[in-house]
């Protein structure tokens, strides 16, 4: 093979791996280390660096050098008359030649030139725009740079500024996807502390439930977790949880607030609150489809005697059975205009009676263990015990949850 | 990601191995390993470049700065046992005359020894 042929394939053999390089996706200095040497390889020249360009300060950095030690990060001053002669040339420049323009620069910058022997420069360019400078020191052999040699260092000088474009890209890319993450973070906190704030809204309607529907949020999310519920299933179920009495700012607040058992017309009239919260609900984007629907179903029963829909076991939503449990639950242990709060052994004792009737069966199972684990201390989680209190036979209470597992477990089957 | 180079010692002299392909890994190791040795007070540098299929353009950069830095500290660097398609691109980029090759280790680590001898007379 002639000298001219090996040489052809000795320069496209490096012109491929620069472009495998500068595509990979290694971190970027490595990247561009690795083509300067490339470079300096294919010519056999022992001393260069890539200084790369930028606005604001207006001035060239090195990022890459070989040959000179503690070179990188190395500010070469750029006036703006330096950048537009740069961007004009996109061969290799003599650095000492006059007729580039350049002597100013080049005196400014003399000390890094000297130390890194730097004899040639090549500004590069990609769309236009100034992306940075490659110095070079003489061959290792002394010889003069040919047209060859000029050709190749073109070749790879516009490779690198590509690769500089595209970098700058990627990071203007990657810092706006930074800042549509936090924005969207921030929205869903917004949402949520809106939830909140509508949440209880809702309850200063009714004199007694303060705090009622944070509540249930808050034990619809437990419960939900304890189900082994997560992501955006877990996200509505707690949304659902805060919500899902809004229903009520339609309803009179003397039937909220009345003390005495209700007339059949009064009792028609709150039950309405269902339907009413999901037409409210229905209306507003919420990050997820499904709250609207759970608010409308929290007065369903797994028998099918519930309402609005009467529907009965799965066709209620997972979401709306655990509603109906966390909501009831809160109801119990806290006073209402008609009574005081029941003591925890007959809200559990309420609770299985109503299991599989009112309430959904693994649900229940599910809020035992819950309660179950923070009474007996196996979890620091505190989501019932503030509103239970202490008052309570501690062993009994275990030994009811205990009995309510075993008894409303769905069977395994055994093979 | 670091490679280890293998490396002997011959009577005041070191051979090192750089192994099937000259990159950048292996070649940042022949540099490292150089400047242990210089570091150390070796000044006679051997590379055995019998295992070496392929020495690429990164590799060669890499080797121009060990050159250097062994001329540097007044020590001599040999290469030995170049196949022929790296000979030929030694030659090509006008490297032939301003790098000592030997065929083999052994006349390598000769003339270094040669060299020795040279400078106590």
């Amino acid at each position: 093979m002639s000298l001219t042929l090996r040489k052809m394939l000795h320069n496209l053999s490096a012109l491929a791996e620069l472009g495998n390089e500068i595509s990979s996706t290694h971190d970027f200095d490595d990247v561009v280390r690795a083509s300067l040497h490339m470079l300096l390889g294919t010519l056999a020249i022992p001393r260069g660096a890539i200084a790369r360009y930028s606005q604001e300060p207006r001035q060239l950095k090195i990022v890459a050098a070989k040959g000179l030690d503690k070179a990188v990060g190395e500010k070469l001053a750029l006036a703006h008359e330096d950048v537009e002669q740069l961007t004009r040339h996109t061969e290799p420049l003599d650095l000492q030649a006059e007729q580039n323009g350049l002597s100013n620069f080049v005196n400014r910058n003399n000390d890094v030139f000297k130390r890194l022997r730097a004899h040639t420069t090549v500004p590069m360019v990609a769309r236009g725009e100034l992306m940075g400078m490659i110095l070079l020191s003489e061959k290792f052999t002394g010889a003069v740079y040919s047209e060859d040699d000029i050709d190749i260092i073109n070749a790879i000088a516009r490779h690198i500024a590509i690769g500089f474009y595209n970098n700058r890209l990627m990071v203007s890319l990657r810092r706006k996807a930074e800042e549509n993450q936090r924005l969207y973070r921030e929205m869903q906190e917004t949402y949520r502390d809106t939830v909140k704030a509508f949440g209880a809204a809702i309850d200063l309607k009714d004199a007694y439930t303060s705090g009622h529907s944070e509540r249930v949020g808050r034990y619809c999310e437990a419960i939900a977790r304890e189900m082994g519920v997560t992501g955006r299933q877990l996200d509505y179920i707690t949304v659902a949880g805060y919500l899902h009495d809004i229903g009520k700012i339609t309803v009179d607040r003397a039937i909220i607030n009345n003390p005495r058992p209700l007339t059949e017309r009064e009792f028609k009239e709150l039950n309405k609150h269902a339907l009413a919260g999901y037409e409210i609900l229905s209306h507003i984007r919420h990050p997820w489809d499904e709250i609207a629907y759970m608010a409308k179903c929290h007065h369903e029963k797994v028998d099918g005697t519930g309402y609005p829909q009467g529907l009965s076991g799965e066709a209620i939503p997972l979401g709306a059975r655990i509603v109906t449990l966390a909501d009831s639950f809160d109801a119990m242990m806290t006073d209402r205009p008609y009574r005081a709060r029941l003591p925890l052994a007959t809200a559990l004792a309420d609770l299985s009676r109503h299991t599989g009737t009112q309430f959904c069966s693994t649900v229940v199972v599910a809020f035992c263990r819950l309660l179950l684990k923070e009474i007996s201390g196996a979890t620091r989680t505190r989501v019932f015990l503030p509103v239970i209190g202490i008052m309570f036979d501690r062993p009994a209470i275990i030994a009811t949850l205990s009995e309510m597992i075993l008894e409303f477990e769905p069977q395994r089957l055994v093979s | 990601m670091t490679i280890d180079i293998q490396m002997r010692l011959v009577e005041g002299a070191a051979v090192l191995y750089p192994g099937p392909y000259l990159n950048q890994l292996r070649g940042e190791g022949i540099e490292r390993r150089c400047r242990e040795l210089l570091a150390s007070g070796i000044r006679q540098i051997v590379i055995n470049f019998a295992e070496t299929e392929l020495i690429n353009s990164i590799g060669i950069s890499i080797l121009l700065g060990v050159i250097e830095a062994v001329n540097e500290a007044r020590g001599t660097l040999v290469l030995s046992n170049l196949a022929q398609s790296n000979r030929e691109l030694f030659e090509m980029l006008g490297l032939l005359s301003h790098v000592r090759i030997e065929s083999s280790e052994a006349a390598a680590l000769s003339s270094l020894c040669d060299k020795l001898q040279s400078t106590a007379i």
